[in-house]
């Protein structure tokens, strides 16, 4: 079964997209800040990272930086989900790896579509 | 028994929880359209808002068939604008009771399963919504999604979906026909005072929208942006408007013009530019208009500007304006001809005329009197 971890400090954020791709059938992993967050990701091993930019701690953007130099996790495709809707926000996060950049309020319908492009839809 | 009752109360708050957080999903993704449309639409004409719509709508819901339709207030009927998929495009719908009206009538989406109508003969549609765009004042039109690529049918929520986007895109449009009016009463006004001058004298006749099209041409070579050409284009219309007050003897005059009508007609550009003084955010145009008749040399009026110290938008007039002088029949002499044309505006390039400019006219010259 195909795993999405979904790091977010928004209660109401973590409830929708983990609704919504839980009924997609995807298995769902649900962080609500970056602590541990390398040795959560290393024992885990989600096929997908869903993350926000603006976490308390370690900030969803340094994580990523920290996962695209690692061999183990280089390869998981991240989202970035965040309220910061500057084309030069953008664009930084895509040069530190990130595969999809999402402001917010974004479109479950959307980003599940996204997923599925992805990583594929669940068997 | 008591660990029965618990569990059962569980189940149920957790089916609770699941419909509460399905429901919370969904304003969360109408919130989420109502954002994207509302910064989407901002701005659009009514075409690039249908067409926009069009594809929104279509990979939204992921259907094969769409159409958005727009009231007409004159013919009392909703024709379709754009349409993708099995929906014809020159379908309209007279007031009366047929889908789109009905729908209009109840101001709800309504749903149609294995929809076969005259409509479409031998296309028919195996399920539609269709879901009415009305505005804050009137009704705006409909948009209709038919077939979902999945097969599936249209639940509430793709309903509750599409209300959202037509709220949004109805505003969207009404505000778009509401500038599209204003921007028609703008034009028309300006045009009248176009007439209004160029009436008092049969040789002035057309010469503003010819040094208008001169002008635009020669901006969009240059290659400046779309603001400067929608502005540039009333300065044009409205560059002679100060011979409005200039005596019909001296505007008709065959002979030479005295030294006293010389400076009566050399005035105009200031007088324009006083008529249209109280249009504060049209600055640009005023000083279009003010000093379209300085030369580059510093010896032209009001002020007796040099250079880059003309604004950029008289620059442009005064050379479209003379190329319109030389080109057209006056009272006093008949047109000049092309060439000839030519030969005097490269003689004046850098003494009367922004030399760049002319530069500019001679490349697309061929094409303006066509």
């Amino acid at each position: 079964m195909m795993k999405v971890l979904v790091v977010d400090d928004e209660p109401f954020i973590l409830m929708i997209v983990e609704d919504k791709l839980k009924k997609a059938g995807y298995k769902m992993l649900t962080r609500r800040s970056s602590d541990g967050m390398m040795k959560y990701i290393k024992t885990n091993m989600p096929d997908l990272i869903i993350m926000d930019w603006m976490l308390p701690g370690v900030s969803g953007l340094d994580i990523c930086k920290k996962l695209s130099k690692d061999t183990k996790t280089c390869s998981i495709p991240i989202f970035m989900l965040t309220a910061k809707g500057q084309e030069s926000d953008e664009k930084l996060c895509i040069k530190c790896g990130v595969k999809q950049y999402i402001t917010k309020p974004f479109s479950p319908r959307e980003l599940l579509k996204l997923v599925e492009a992805t990583i594929g839809k669940p068997e | 028994m008591f660990v029965k009752t618990s569990n059962k109360k569980l189940k149920q708050i957790q089916k609770d929880l699941n419909l509460t957080v399905k429901e919370l999903s969904d304003i969360y993704e109408e919130i989420s359209i109502l954002y994207h449309l509302s910064q989407t639409l901002t701005g659009l004409t009514i075409d690039q808002i249908c067409n926009t719509l069009l594809e929104e709508v279509q990979v939204m819901f992921d259907v094969k068939t769409a159409a958005i339709l727009l009231f007409d207030e004159n013919k009392r009927e909703i024709y379709t604008a754009v349409s993708n998929g099995k929906w014809p495009r020159s379908q309209v719908f007279k007031q009366g009771n047929n889908i789109i009206w009905n729908a209009i009538e109840k101001n709800k989406p309504q749903v149609f399963y294995n929809f076969q109508s005259s409509l479409f003969k031998t296309r028919d549609i195996n399920s539609i919504l269709v879901c009415p765009l009305i505005g804050k004042k009137k009704v705006a039109g409909a948009i209709v999604t038919g077939e979902k690529t999945s097969g599936e049918e249209f639940f509430s929520s793709d309903t509750k979906l599409l209300m959202a986007i037509a709220s949004q895109a109805a505003l969207s449009i009404e505000n778009a026909f509401l500038y599209q009016e204003m921007e028609a009463f703008f034009f028309g006004t300006v045009m009248a005072f176009v007439k209004a001058t160029e009436s008092r004298s049969k040789w002035t006749s057309g010469h503003s929208e010819r040094v208008t099209r001169y002008s635009l041409a020669i901006a969009k070579k240059m290659g400046m942006d779309k603001n400067f050409i929608e502005r540039l284009k009333i300065c044009g219309l409205l560059h002679d408007i100060g011979k409005i007050a200039t005596p019909i003897e001296i505007l008709d005059k065959k002979g030479k013009l005295s030294k006293d009508e010389l400076i009566e007609i050399r005035q105009h550009p200031l007088t324009g530019s006083m008529i249209l003084s109280d249009l504060k955010p049209f600055r640009d145009i005023v000083l279009g208009i003010k000093h379209h008749h300085e030369k580059w040399n510093g010896k032209g009026v009001p002020h007796k500007l040099k250079k880059q110290g003309i604004p950029i938008m008289a620059r442009v007039i005064a050379v479209a304006d003379a190329f319109d002088a030389m080109t057209s029949d006056r009272p006093y002499r008949k047109s000049i001809g092309l060439d000839a044309c030519i030969k005097e505006l490269t003689l004046y390039a850098g003494k009367q005329f922004d030399p760049q400019i002319v530069k500019v006219l001679i490349k697309i010259k061929d094409t303006l009197l066509t």
